[in-house]
């Protein structure tokens, strides 16, 4: 494929894939930003090579994830290097407050957010690929780099585990979760 | 894929999501062209690693170069090896040719086998002449050794001299007379 015609397929996925680095970055802005920049960058050495094996979207988004995963690695070690407390090394810390300055939304989407924090990376990743990017449980296998089976796995404990964390929220809270109608489902 | 109840409920969350971070979106084209940017600043570290590694190379053939050329020849071996015309087996037998008028010199054919015979000739001979350099240079080794032996002496063979030196290292002769003799005697 041209470099121009991957930079217009690109521009059509940007929304999605930066939506997709949110979410491999722990909703970090400025990570995911660079986690970005750093994946066009590796599109316009050729490091990342677009093959057809797959769908581009798909392809993208499993770049987008190794290059997270490693940046979150490089981070750590240059953290590490410093000497940060191990506190705040050894975890990431949901980007909360962060969040809530940002923008202004809901209680319960920033109640959601932070649930979404609380689920094993797998999971969120999981639930993230089939619910925001619309993707099939194949395709988000695929970027993940599991099996369908694992990845119907993760999908499935995700969805309970964030059912439970949100019930647990509502009781915080006093609003009930399950009660409430939510006139944008789909 | 499907969806019902609660998944419907979490789809609309992640809708509402979505829908907040692509307003926050930063703009394809900013970032695009700060990865150009990148590309066109960056140094690769394979490349400035490979570069490290050439000239590391270029620096140690450099140093061999100017070191062999200033390392001492070792002298020439004048030795001339004469290459006798060796019949070689392999030539077919040709019968006896009368000679012809012609006066043109045949040019001479040196087969394989003959360069070959000439070639481990010298190599023997080159042989012969650094066992025999090597076998005279121990030989001057060992002159040496012996003279530096044989001059040598003790640094306490001073405090052994005395003056009745003379008395106790001479003997009498044999043809000498009785009387001179008995100057050895002790006197009674």
């Amino acid at each position: 494929m041209d470099i121009a015609e991957l930079k217009a397929e690109l521009e059509q996925y940007h929304a999605a894939c930066f939506g997709w680095a949110l979410s491999c970055c722990a909703r970090d802005r400025a990570e995911a930003e660079e986690v970005l920049q750093t994946v066009y960058l590796k599109i316009l050495e050729g490091k990342a090579r677009f093959r057809g094996e797959a769908s581009l979207k798909t392809w993208l988004f499993a770049v987008i994830r190794k290059t997270a995963a490693t940046e979150y690695r490089r981070n750590l070690l240059r953290k590490l290097r410093v000497a940060v407390s191990s506190e705040q090394v050894s975890k990431r810390e949901p980007a909360g407050g962060e969040v809530d300055a940002a923008f202004d939304r809901s209680e319960e989407q920033v109640r959601f957010r932070l649930a979404l924090q609380h689920l094993p990376a797998r999971q969120r990743e999981a639930l993230h690929l089939v619910f925001y990017e619309d993707l099939s449980l194949r395709e988000a296998a695929d970027v993940m780099g599991v099996s369908i089976g694992s990845a119907r796995q993760h999908y499935e404990r995700g969805k309970k585990r964030l059912r439970e964390i949100l019930e647990r929220t509502e009781v915080d809270y006093g609003i009930s979760w399950r009660g409430k109608e939510n006139p944008g489902a789909v | 894929m499907e969806l019902v109840g609660e998944e419907k409920k979490i789809q609309a969350l992640f809708s509402e999501l979505r829908l907040a971070d692509e307003q926050a979106a930063p703009s394809f084209i900013g970032v695009w062209n700060r990865a150009q940017l990148r590309t066109r600043t960056r140094v690769s570290p394979l490349n400035f690693s490979l570069a490290a590694t050439a000239f590391a190379v270029f620096v140690a053939v450099v140093a061999l170069a100017l070191w062999s050329g200033s390392r001492p020849q070792t002298p020439p071996i004048n030795q001339t090896v004469a290459i006798t015309p060796v019949t070689s087996p392999f030539t077919p037998v040709t019968p006896p040719v009368t000679p012809t008028t012609t006066t043109e010199p045949t040019p001479k054919v040196i087969t394989v086998v003959e360069q070959r015979q000439a070639a481990r000739k010298l190599r023997a001979a080159r042989f012969a002449a650094r066992q025999r350099a090597e076998l005279l240079a121990a030989r001057r080794a060992e002159i040496r050794d012996a003279t530096a032996i044989s001059s040598w002496q003790s640094p306490t063979a001073t405090l052994l001299s005395s003056q009745n030196d003379a008395l106790l290292n001479s003997l009498p002769q044999l043809n000498e007379s009785v009387k001179e003799l008995k100057s050895f005697l002790p006197n009674k």
